[in-house]
């Protein structure tokens, strides 16, 4: 059963660094940083365990204070430091409102432009490798094959189902409530078509059946009026970070549809909750300074890590390797062009003259040529593309394509996903360029064979 | 045959991106499955698979009975007729005032009182279609004994009541079910399951009350986390900088110690830098100068060029240093999300309602292919600097002579520069004796 969110007390309690706050906290952090579908073996860990995770998360992300990693992982004390590490995370992102869309019921049907969901590599590797038998390069290669047919398969399914969601949309267009949608998505013509759910596929809401809340019942309790004063932050916040997933004993006897609208009844309360933390959180930070005012100022501690899951390292080094190889390979072409031409450029305007006009012109060059070069950096350095936010959409047709200011363009997106396609093409075919050379020249080492390669494309 | 590091490296990496595949090949069989069958006529439920009811062959326009209507049935029929009026007129004089939300979602009723209670006269005979009166008091007690085996149907009833209402809804809103009901009933029996198709009717359909109460209530509360997120207060804002600032110096901490996330933040804007500089200069080298002055601008792009490249590689030596001198972090058990090298990371703003909107088939076939393009190429990508780092070793370290080397040449080529989709040929040339 779940576990009742932690009462204002208890983060009241912390500041003054009682012990008894300290598990709540705890468990707390675990939620906010991993946020996993409870259904998932993760969740049931025991408290030491989810310490550890916690500390090793908060590491990871560039937590400045050593002595969380210094904390016991039993509960018994230590509590306000996790309430800085808790202000800490709050401070650098919008958590409640990531949270929110973790859990968020897709009532349309959503595209996701960014590929922050996507097929690439899952995670890391060190999880899945087993000591396995050393096997044949050839089993290698009909792996790749594989996942080549599979993708090719994807491909033709997608585009199946691409006109099929088209063809739904144009025929239930008219019908939405809200204009700006004007017709209906697959799971809500499903949800008309079959609302109780008789033929339903078992999880089509994307997990909507585990999506029930008990905390709809607790957030009814907590009824959320916006106050004054660090009491109902804490109701609003652990509203939001209750997990969903629970489910309640008797969910199946509910249908799906009087499941969904629990479920978005729920959300809404939760979206309520975090509003209202927003438009009063600048109190919070008041508490929060009063709260690190109450630490006494440590000396940094020395470097020692502490307690750390036992892992395998990161392979980090080996990608800078990599991007230093690409980017040293780069600058030589580059020196090569450019050398070529200044030559060639002072050759030929060499005995041009250098009156006044031609040095305009030149300057003139010159702040074009950085602005655009500027603007190129930026697109590196800018960690996002402002006009395309992450996560997922949702699809509408439109016959005249006709978008608000806020919505995205298909045209638009396509353009921005082929230069993408183009960039991506570019980095491949030089990493592959890369192993040409290294294996012509292995192969050149060996006379007496000749290497015919492939046709090319 | 590799070496067994070697091999469990590479067959878990291929693995794992044939497990991703197939997964989302699952999830989009699915998706197919749902999609084809809205796509279909939509079937009388009576073929539904759920246990009792066994008379009501119940669906979305006038469901008649399987076989013609018994005299009880018939005096049932007329018994919900007129409560049915009765309810209708009722209704009109409270809906012309007001909300639809009380309008009867079996859900939202279902809420309110327990199940198995009808706040209406329930239908005894399926050739009733839904009546939206289900707010009017139950009339006839004996309607219902009936109804909890029957609920299931009568819910749908319901809900294709809706359907039904607006349907005839604009040209005679309350009698219309109504009247419909008293001469459809005695001539039911001709009456077909009328199954219908979306292409069909598919415009007339309408979502329950309760539902878009809901879900609009949902949308608008999106939409103003949303504008609250871009438009944040300057005075929050600035009391969270000043409360991370003064925690950094609390902990004693002069230069904040990069992160595990940080360095791989950075080392993707590297690579991504890699990428558009490299394309830039491609562009530049191909592109036919006509004038001196597109000469010369050329030069300055590629100039200039050459220095970002020596600034980023001196960030990388920087980067470099910084993570040497850390012990390498053991990875958390859940990462946040992966961010993809085209797709930053950090403290991104969480999601906003956004639509994306296209407008034909054609289009919306492009935008899912080029994503699903995208994700491939990223996966490519990831999976050739994974094999260049556990093959080539292997291929450059490697005792085999002969025909076994070969052959893990021939493999090894293939997969590092052909993605695996062509071999190359190795012939012998012997010298002639």
């Amino acid at each position: 059963s779940l576990p009742s969110g932690p009462s204002p007390e208890i983060f009241r309690r912390a500041k003054f660094d009682r012990p008894e706050a300290t598990p709540a906290l705890w468990q707390l952090l675990f939620r906010v940083l991993a946020p996993l579908p409870l259904d998932n073996p993760l969740a049931s860990l025991a408290p030491e365990v989810q310490a550890r995770l916690v500390k090793s998360a908060l590491r990871s992300q560039g937590y400045p204070r050593l002595a969380l990693a210094q904390l016991p992982e039993d509960g018994s004390q230590g509590s306000r430091e996790l309430l800085l590490a808790l202000s800490w995370l709050l401070a650098r992102g919008p958590v409640p409102e990531q949270m929110l869309a973790q859990t968020r019921v897709p009532l349309g049907d959503e595209m996701t432009v960014c590929q922050c969901e996507a097929l690439a590599s899952p995670g890391p590797p060190a999880p899945q490798v087993r000591a396995e038998d050393p096997v044949d390069v050839r089993y290698v290669q009909w792996l790749m094959g594989k996942l080549r047919f599979r993708w090719r398969q994807l491909v033709s399914s997608q585009q199946e189902q691409c006109t099929l969601l088209s063809k739904i949309h144009l025929y239930t267009s008219g019908c939405h409530g809200d204009q700006s949608l004007g017709h209906l998505s697959v799971a809500e013509a499903e949800m008309l078509r079959d609302p109780e759910g008789g033929q339903q596929v078992r999880g089509f809401w994307s997990g909507n059946p585990q999506n029930l809340d008990l905390a709809y019942l607790k957030g009814l309790h907590f009824s959320c009026t916006p106050g004054m004063g660090p009491r109902t932050f804490w109701k609003d916040l652990w509203l939001v970070c209750e997990q969903p997933g629970l489910l309640l004993g008797d969910w199946s006897l509910l249908s799906p549809l009087r499941a969904l609208l629990r479920t978005l009844e729920c959300e809404n309360r939760r979206l309520e909750a975090v509003l209202t933390w927003r438009r009063t959180e600048l109190v919070f930070w008041q508490w929060m300074d009063t709260v690190l005012d109450t630490c006494a100022p440590r000396a940094p501690a020395a470097a020692s890590q502490g307690t750390f899951l036992p892992g395998i390292p990161e392979h980090r080094g080996g990608e800078l390797e990599l991007v230093a190889w690409e980017l040293r390979a780069l600058q030589e072409e580059l020196q090569e062009a450019a050398e070529c031409r200044r030559a060639a450029w002072e050759a030929k305007a060499g005995g041009c003259g250098r009156g006044p006009e031609w040095s305009a012109v030149r300057r003139a060059s010159r702040e074009a040529v950085e602005k655009e070069l500027g603007a190129l950096q930026r697109c590196w350095e800018q960690d996002r593309d402002p006009a395309q936010p992450h996560g997922p959409h949702r699809l509408v047709r439109r016959e005249d394509g006709a978008a608000g200011d806020w919505d995205l363009r298909a045209a638009e997106v396509i353009r921005t996903l082929r230069s993408q396609e183009a960039c991506l093409e570019a980095v491949l075919h030089q990493l592959q360029g890369q192993c040409r050379q290294g294996l012509a020249r292995l192969a050149g080492a060996l006379p007496g064979l000749i290497w015919i390669p492939p046709l090319g494309r | 045959m590799l070496p067994r590091d070697c091999s469990g490296r590479l067959v878990a990496e291929l693995q794992g991106a044939l497990d991703a595949c197939a997964e989302r090949q699952l999830q989009l069989e699915q998706s197919l499955r749902v999609c084809r069958r809205l796509l279909q006529a939509w079937e009388p439920t009576g073929t539904r698979a759920s246990e009792p009811p066994p008379g009501p062959e119940t669906n979305e326009e006038d469901p008649p009975p399987a076989c013609t209507p018994s005299p009880q049935d018939l005096k049932e029929l007329e018994f919900l007729t007129q409560a049915l009026e009765k309810a209708v007129r009722v209704r009109r004089g409270i809906t012309k005032a007001g909300e639809t939300d009380k309008v009867p979602s079996p859900r939202s009723r279902s809420t309110v009182a327990p199940p198995g209670t009808i706040a209406f006269a329930p239908p005894q005979n399926p050739g009733r279609a839904g009546g939206r009166a289900s707010d009017a008091r139950p009339t006839k007690g004996p309607c219902q004994t009936t109804v909890p085996p029957k609920g299931h149907s009568e819910r749908q009833l319901l809900s294709l009541g809706h359907k039904t209402r607006v349907g005839t809804g604009a040209r005679a809103p309350r009698p219309g079910p109504g009247l419909r009901d008293q001469q459809m009933a005695p001539s039911a029996a001709p009456q077909a399951p009328k199954a219908f198709t979306l292409k069909e009717k598919g415009h007339l359909l309408r979502l329950p009350a309760a539902f878009r109460k809901v879900a609009s209530q949902n949308a608008s509360l999106w939409a103003q986390l949303s504008s609250m997120q871009t438009s944040d207060s300057t005075d929050a804002t600035a009391a969270k900088t000043q409360f991370l600032q003064n925690m950094q110096t609390a902990s004693g901490g002069s230069q904040p110690r990069l992160s595990a996330e940080e360095v791989e933040a950075e080392t993707r804007r590297l690579w991504k830098a890699c990428s558009l500089l490299r394309l830039r200069m491609r562009e530049e080298l191909s592109a036919a100068p006509t004038d001196w002055m597109q000469e010369y601008r050329c030069l300055l792009t590629l100039e200039g060029l050459q220095a970002m490249v020596g600034q980023c590689l001196h960030r990388l030596q920087e980067l470099r240093a910084a993570v040497a001198e850390q012990p390498p972090r053991p990875c958390p058990v859940r990462r946040p999300p992966r961010a993809s090298p085209s797709c930053g990371g950090g403290a991104d703003p969480a999601w906003s309602p956004q639509l994306l909107v296209y407008s034909s088939t054609q289009e919306l076939q492009t935008l899912a292919a080029l994503r699903l393009r995208v994700a491939m190429l990223e996966q490519q990508i990831h999976l050739e600097k994974v094999l260049m780092a556990e093959l080539l070793p292997v291929v450059s370290n490697t005792q085999l002579q002969g025909p076994p080397w070969l052959t893990l040449c021939r493999a090894a080529h293939s997969l590092l520069c052909e993605g695996g989709a062509r071999v190359l040929t190795i012939l012998r040339d012997d010298p002639v004796d």
